[in-house]
């Protein structure tokens, strides 16, 4: 899974002197881009209700297509469904799970080693094909969809950076996708004075 | 014309901070752990994408009712929320297509300090919604 928790503009390694080097960042990743790279991730778990109601009680949400099944097929679904907006939840890695490294992971290390030491969740987009039900188990496969060219933001000199997971069920027919884009950037200011984003 | 939908304000609660990130299988510390959040440089535990990313889908379902069925949902994330914050929702129906009942809804998540997310959800309106929002006219068909 990327990183999907950076909404702040903490630094997630220890701070080197190297200057940004944009061109080598960026060559490096479009080898990955271009070379396909792919971490495929299978789900132990299928979706459960409880897991639903569970996530949909801390959200407050009281639609009943989440929990009822008679209100779930008034509304036009076999039954019960998970919320749209959690499709990457059933495909998020267990605690404490280890993963072959993604290449994903390899970029945003490629990036913090170029100079880009800090990091801001920009843009999240879900995109859905069918709503999720009790017994589905997803997997994923997760790539590098695009590096920017070098930008200079209100941050410092910084590089967009768009990941794409596509979500598929056990018949490898495709869910949905989830698009997340972060800016890995060079601090103008000194590290104890970078505030929340 | 435009329809725009009920405001809803969201009291923040480190239950719906912690649990949220919990329930959506989220186990980074900054979400759950106030001293790993601290030492992050937050000055609390903060909400994670995907709750904001869940209270958004709730927001237009609250008001569209259970038959909505969403397609996208985009967001643009903006200043973290932590508890003791409200957030509060605002959206409107900016494009609507009356043959296939396809809506754009955009949406705004406010708190006091700034603004939390901002996006724009695509969603397929049922056909008895109450508050049926009037037709997008599009420039392109007009000049046809």
């Amino acid at each position: 899974m990327p990183d999907t928790d950076t909404m702040t503009t903490a630094d997630t390694k220890p701070r080197t002197c190297t200057l940004p080097d944009a061109d080598s960042a960026r060559s490096q990743i479009t080898q990955i881009i271009e070379r396909g790279e792919v971490r495929h991730y299978q789900s132990r778990y299928a979706i459960t209700d409880r897991a639903i109601g569970a996530l949909t009680d801390v959200l407050g949400d009281a639609n009943p297509i989440y929990t009822d099944d008679v209100a779930a097929r008034a509304a036009g679904h076999p039954g019960i469904v998970a919320p749209a907006t959690s499709l990457q939840v059933w495909a998020m890695n267990r605690l404490d799970e280890q993963l072959p490294p993604s290449p994903v992971d390899r970029a945003y290390q490629i990036l913090q080693a170029n100079g880009f030491t800090s990091v801001v969740a920009v843009n999240g987009d879900q995109t859905y094909d069918r709503y999720l039900r009790p017994e589905d188990r997803l997997h994923s496969e997760e790539r590098v969809e695009s590096i920017s060219e070098l930008k200079h933001t209100g941050l410092g000199e910084g590089l967009f950076i768009t990941t794409l997971i596509t979500f598929l069920d056990e018949a490898d027919e495709q869910v949905g996708t989830m698009r997340f884009r972060t800016l890995w950037y060079a601090p103008r200011t000194q590290p104890d004075t970078i505030t929340e984003a | 014309m435009t329809t725009t939908l009920p405001p809803l304000s969201i009291p923040v609660t480190a239950t719906l901070v912690a649990g949220g990130a919990l329930a959506t299988h989220d186990y980074s510390l900054v979400h759950h752990d106030r001293q790993a959040a601290l030492a992050a440089g937050t000055r609390d535990i903060f909400m994670n994408i995907l709750t904001t990313t869940g209270l958004v889908g709730r927001y237009v379902t609250d008001w569209g009712g259970p038959r909505v069925r969403l397609s996208s949902v985009s967001i643009r994330l903006g200043h973290p929320v932590h508890p003791g914050d409200t957030l509060t929702f605002a959206g409107e129906v900016t494009e609507y297509d009356e043959a296939t009942r396809q809506a754009t809804i955009t949406v705004t998540a406010d708190t006091d300090g700034g603004q939390h997310a901002s996006g724009a959800v695509v969603a397929v309106l049922p056909e008895d919604i109450q508050d049926a929002p009037a037709p997008t006219t599009h420039d392109k068909e007009e000049s046809r």
